[in-house]
C-alpha cells in the first residue's frame, strides 16, 4: 500500500512539475545535524517549508507523501562527482591532467558535467551536495581548484566556481613532487611564497606561474580554504609548522589516517578534517596507524571533521556516504555527531547555510523509507532548494528495464 | 589419492621404474589411463583448539534459505555437533546470545587478500603474473603472503573462509586458492583441506587493454581466439595421456587439462552480459563448465540463461563506472539473478569491503525488494556463506549452519542486515578466533611495533 502511494507520487512529480513543488510528508521523524524531532508531519508549498507540526492535516490537492525519516540532503564532503563519466576511459575522465607548467588555475569548473549520469545516481541514495575535487597528476603537487555543486543536475548547480584549492603532500605529493617529501613541501612553501609576490615578469615565481600564483592567493590569504591529502601523522605535523609562516591558511586534511595520533595539535590548529571512518588498514607506510578509533579519537578531541567514502573507484563513492557515516556509528561514534560530518559540517566550511528544516526554508530535504544510516534504506522523494528533484536516474531505468517482475513481452531495448 | 598421484607422473614422465608388474614398456603396448590431476604443496591445517559451547536464545539464520525455529547451536570438537530448539548442552559452556542472531561464518569468493597485501607497495604486488595473458601454470598461492593484516581484519567483519584469485589480466590468470582465514606462518597452514582446485580466467577489457600492445590480445576477438586456441591444446595434451603417450608435463596444459577433466572448476571474471553468453558457447564447445562469473555487473540482463546454463555470479552490491564495462552496474544486480533461479552471492575484490560482506548484502537484499521482490533474510544470507561455498566446491562442509559441519559461526551483537551491526563472536571450526568481550583477536606481525601507542 506505502509503496503504490510512494510510486504515484513520483509519478505525480514526474507528471506535473509545477505542483510538484508541494508535497505533505506524514508522520515523520525528522534528523538534522541539530536535533531530532518524532511525529513531525511537514507540508512544502511552492518550494517552502509551510508548516511543521504533530498532528497537521494536508491541504487540498497536496500529495502525501508517507514519511519514515526526513533529513537535510547529505553533503559529500569529497568526490569528483560531473568530472568523469568512466574512470579507466581518458577520453571520459577530467579528473586531472598532466599538463606542464599548469596547475592551481585549472578550474573543476571548467571540467564540469551537470548531466554526468553519476550525479542523478549519487543523487538518489540522498545526496543533494558535494564537494568537486581535482585530483593532482603530472609533475606538480597541485590538483587545480575544486568547487561545489548541488546534486540538481543542471546548469545552475554549482555554487562555487572556486572553492578551494587542492595540493597533495607525503607519499603522493612526494611521488609528484620528485621523490621526497622535502621536495613536495618545498614546492609547497615556494608557491605559497609565489601567491604572495608581484609578478613583473610571468616567470617571476619559484614554483609558479603567474596564472597559477593568482588562483593560490584566495587560499594563502585564508579566503577559500587549502584542501591537503595527507596521511602520515609526520607530515600534518610539517603542515601545522606551515602556519607560523602563513597564519591565514585554512586548511582542510584529506585522509588524515593518522589524525588520532596528534588530534590535540590539529584541533589546537584549527585544522579541518575529513576522514573515512571504514580506513582500517596500513594501506600504506604513510596509515600504519589507520584505526577504526580515527574519527571517534577526533570527535573527543573537538577537532572539525566531516566524513567521505575516500575508498576505492571514484564514482561511486558518493553515494555511500550515509554507508561510512553509519559505520562510524556502529564503531561508537554518536548519531548526531556522523550526521552532523556529512551535512552541515561541510556546508559551514564552504559558506553553506546550514539547513535545520525551519518553517520558511526553501524544502531542501530527503524523505528516506528508514533510518538514514541504515544500508536499507533509502530516498523516496528528495528536494533540492524547492525543487522537487526525484528518485529518477540511470541506474533506475536500467533496474526497470530488466525487472524481472516485469510483464511486458516486448524485447527490453522498446520497454 | 597418492597412488593416482604416482600413476599420472609414471605416464607423464616416463619412469621405467614404474613400469608394471607384467613389464611393458611404452614401445609395445599404451594402455590407456585416467588423467589425473597432480596435486601439490598440501594443506597442513590443522584447527586451532575448539570449545564445547552450548550457543542458547539465538535467533539463527541457518543458510538453508529457509528460516529455523532453531534458537541453540552445540559446538563440540570443531563441529555443529546439534542445532534445535532445546538441546542438552551437557558440561558445555554456555553462551546466551540474549536473542542476537547467530549465522554461519562469511565466505569471499573473490579476494586478493595476501596477494595484494598491506600495505600496498610494489613488494607486496604478487597477485597478477603480467608477463603473458597465459600463465595457468601460476597458483595465486605463491603469492600469498599470510601475514597481511587484512586477514585478521576480515576475520572481524566474520569471514571465516576465503578463494584468493589471480588479478584479471590474463585470458587463464592462473589457479586460485581456498583458504580458512586462521592464524599461521604458512599458506600451507591455512589452505582448506580438500578443497577443488581453482582456476581464474578473464573476459573483456582487462586483457585486451594489458597486452594489446604487446602482442595480443587486442581485442575480444583476440581474447576469444586466445582461449579456443589453449583449449585446443590442452584438449590434445588431455588425451595424449589418456591414450597411455607420456608428454613432458606442461603446467599450463596440465592446469587446462585439469578443467577438462571436470577437477578444476572456473572462475572467471566477465563484466559484460553479451560477453558472458559467449564464454557459455566457449565453455559448450570445448565441454567445460563455468562455475562462476566474477564481478557480472550485468548478469541481471542474462539472468534466466545464467539459471539455464547453471552457472554462478558472484558480484558487488553497488560498484560500477570505472570501466566502460561497469557502466551499467544497478544496485538490484544480486536479488536480479536470484529472483530468476540463478545462484548468485556477493563478493569483495576489495581489502576494505570484505570487513563488512553482510552490509553490501544488505544494500542488494533491500534494493530488490524495494524493487518489489518479496525476499527474506534467511534467503538472502545464502549469498553471504551458503551459495560461495556450493561454487568453490565446500558446501558439504560449510556454508551452513548443519549438524557434522565445519563450526565456523557468528554470533553478532544485532541484525547482520544493519549498518549498526558487528560480528561479537567468530569461531572457525569451532575455535573461538575472535571475541570483542575476551579481546581476542589476531594481530599480523606487521602490526607488531609499527603501530605507534597513543
Amino acid at each position: 500500500m506505502t509503496r503504490t502511494l510512494l510510486t504515484l507520487t513520483a509519478a505525480l512529480a514526474l507528471a506535473t512539475p509545477a505542483a510538484a513543488q508541494d508535497m505533505f510528508i506524514d508522520n515523520a521523524t525528522i534528523v538534522t545535524a541539530t536535533d531530532v524531532r518524532p511525529d513531525t508531519d511537514i507540508e512544502i508549498r511552492n518550494g517552502r517549508i509551510a508548516r511543521i507540526g504533530a498532528n497537521l492535516r494536508a491541504s487540498e490537492e497536496v500529495p502525501v507523501q508517507m514519511g519514515g525519516f526526513v533529513t537535510p540532503g547529505l553533503f559529500a564532503p569529497y568526490s569528483t562527482l560531473g568530472l568523469v563519466e568512466i574512470g579507466g576511459e581518458a577520453s571520459t575522465n577530467d579528473i586531472g591532467s598532466e599538463a606542464e607548467g599548469s596547475s592551481v588555475s585549472e578550474l573543476a569548473a571548467d571540467s564540469f558535467n551537470p548531466y554526468s549520469v553519476h550525479i542523478a545516481n549519487a543523487r538518489m541514495r540522498g545526496v543533494t551536495h558535494a564537494v568537486v575535487a581535482p585530483s593532482p597528476d603530472g609533475d606538480s603537487i597541485f590538483a587545480g581548484t575544486g568547487i561545489i555543486i548541488d546534486l540538481s543536475g543542471d546548469f545552475g548547480s554549482v555554487i562555487d566556481e572556486a572553492a578551494f584549492v587542492h595540493v597533495a603532500i607525503g607519499q603522493r605529493g612526494a611521488g609528484l613532487a620528485g621523490g621526497s617529501r622535502a621536495a613536495a613541501m618545498a614546492q609547497l612553501r615556494g608557491a605559497l611564497r609565489d601567491a604572495t609576490r608581484t609578478y613583473d615578469d610571468p616567470d617571476d615565481g619559484d614554483v609558479l606561474s603567474r596564472a597559477d600564483a593568482a588562483a593560490l592567493r584566495p587560499a594563502v590569504n585564508g579566503r577559500i580554504p587549502l584542501m591537503v591529502s595527507v596521511s602520515r601523522a609526520s607530515d600534518m605535523m610539517r603542515l601545522i609548522a606551515l602556519k607560523d609562516e602563513f597564519s591565514r591558511l585554512d586548511m582542510i586534511l584529506v585522509g588524515a589516517e593518522e589524525a588520532h595520533l596528534i588530534a590535540g595539535e590539529l584541533a589546537s590548529a584549527d585544522m579541518k578534517v575529513i576522514v573515512d571512518p571504514q580506513e582500517n588498514l596500513p594501506a600504506s607506510f604513510d596509515s600504519v596507524n589507520a584505526s577504526f578509533d580515527n574519527v571517534l579519537i577526533l570527535q573527543a578531541a573537538g577537532v572539525d571533521y566531516a566524513i567521505a567514502n575516500l575508498g576505492a573507484l571514484g564514482v561511486s563513492k558518493a553515494g555511500t556516504l550515509n554507508q561510512h557515516a553509519g559505520n562510524a556509528v556502529g564503531n561508537g561514534l554518536s548519531r548526531q555527531a556522523a550526521f552532523a560530518a556529512i551535512t552541515d559540517t561541510p556546508a559551514r566550511w564552504f559558506g553553506l547555510p546550514t539547513n535545520s528544516l525551519e518553517v520558511g526554508d526553501a524544502a531542501s530535504l530527503v524523505v528516506w523509507d528508514g533510518d538514514p544510516f541504515e544500508v536499507t534504506s533509502a530516498p523516496v522523494a528528495i528536494m533540492i532548494d524547492g525543487e522537487n528533484v526525484g528518485t529518477d536516474s540511470r541506474m533506475r531505468r536500467l533496474r526497470d528495464r530488466y525487472n524481472p517482475l516485469s510483464n511486458s513481452t516486448q524485447p527490453h531495448k522498446y520497454r | 589419492m597418492k597412488s593416482k598421484t604416482a600413476l599420472f607422473l609414471c605416464s607423464a614422465l616416463m619412469l621405467s621404474a614404474c613400469d608394471g608388474p607384467n613389464g611393458n614398456t611404452k614401445e609395445e603396448t599404451k594402455e590407456s589411463v585416467t588423467f589425473e590431476l597432480p596435486q601439490a604443496f598440501p594443506s597442513t591445517y590443522s584447527a586451532q583448539p575448539s570449545e564445547t559451547v552450548l550457543i542458547r536464545n539465538a535467533r539463527i539464520i541457518d543458510g538453508t534459505g529457509e528460516p529455523t525455529d532453531a534458537t541453540s547451536l552445540m559446538i563440540t570438537d570443531g563441529k555443529i555437533a546439534a542445532i534445535g530448539a532445546d538441546i542438552d548442552g551437557g558440561d558445555a559452556d554456555v553462551i546466551d546470545a540474549d536473542g542476537g542472531f547467530v549465522t554461519p561464518g562469511m565466505i569471499d569468493i573473490h579476494s586478493h587478500l595476501g596477494n595484494y597485501a598491506s600495505p600496498g607497495i610494489r613488494a607486496h604486488s604478487d597477485g597478477n603474473e603480467i608477463t603473458s595473458p597465459i600463465t595457468s601454470e601460476v597458483d595465486a598461492e605463491h603469492g600469498v603472503w599470510p601475514q597481511d593484516p587484512g586477514f585478521d581484519e576480515a576475520l572481524q567483519g566474520g569471514v571465516t573462509t576465503l578463494h584468493i584469485l589471480p588479478g584479471s589480466a590474463n585470458l587463464f590468470g592462473g589457479r586460485g586458492v581456498t583458504l580458512r582465514n586462521v592464524p599461521s606462518r604458512t599458506v600451507q597452514g591455512m589452505k582448506f583441506p580438500d578443497a577443488p582446485e581453482t582456476l581464474k580466467m578473464a573476459c573483456g577489457e582487462n586483457p585486451k587493454r594489458v597486452y594489446g600492445d604487446k602482442g595480443g590480445p587486442g581485442s575480444r576477438m583476440g581474447n576469444v581466439a586466445g582461449y579456443r586456441k589453449n583449449w585446443v591444446k590442452a584438449a590434445e595434451y588431455k588425451k595424449k595421456i589418456e591414450a597411455g603417450d607420456e608428454p613432458t608435463r606442461d603446467l599450463q596444459l596440465e592446469t587446462l587439462a585439469g578443467v577438462l577433466n571436470g577437477d578444476i572448476l572456473v572462475n572467471m571474471h566477465c563484466y559484460r552480459a553479451d560477453e558472458m553468453a559467449q564464454i557459455m558457447d566457449l565453455a559448450n564447445e570445448f565441454d567445460y563448465k563455468v562455475t562462476t562469473f566474477h564481478h557480472a555487473v550485468e548478469s541481471y540482463k542474462i539472468a534466466d540463461l545464467l539459471a539455464e546454463n547453471d552457472v554462478c555470479s558472484a558480484v558487488w552490491a553497488d560498484w560500477y563506472g570505472f570501466k566502460a564495462e561497469s557502466f551499467d552496474g544497478i544496485p538490484e544486480n544480486l536479488p536480479f539473478v536470484h529472483a530468476a533461479g540463478a545462484c548468485a552471492m556477493i563478493h569483495s575484490d576489495d581489502q576494505y569491503n570484505i570487513q563488512r560482506l553482510n552490509q553490501e548484502v544488505a544494500k542488494a537484499w533491500a534494493a530488490g525488494n524495494r524493487a518489489g521482490l518479496d525476499i527474506s533474510k534467511d534467503e538472502a544470507w545464502q549469498w553471504l556463506s551458503t551459495n560461495p561455498a556450493k561454487a568453490l566446491g565446500i558446501l558439504d562442509q560449510t556454508g551452513t549452519l548443519e549438524v557434522g559441519k565445519r563450526a565456523d559461526v557468528i554470533i553478532w551483537n544485532g541484525d547482520p542486515f544493519s549498518t549498526y551491526s558487528r560480528p561479537q563472536s567468530v569461531f572457525v571450526d569451532g575455535a573461538r578466533l575472535f571475541d570483542v568481550e575476551q579481546r581476542i583477536k589476531p594481530q599480523s606481525d606487521f602490526r607488531l611495533g609499527t603501530e605507534v601507542e597513543r
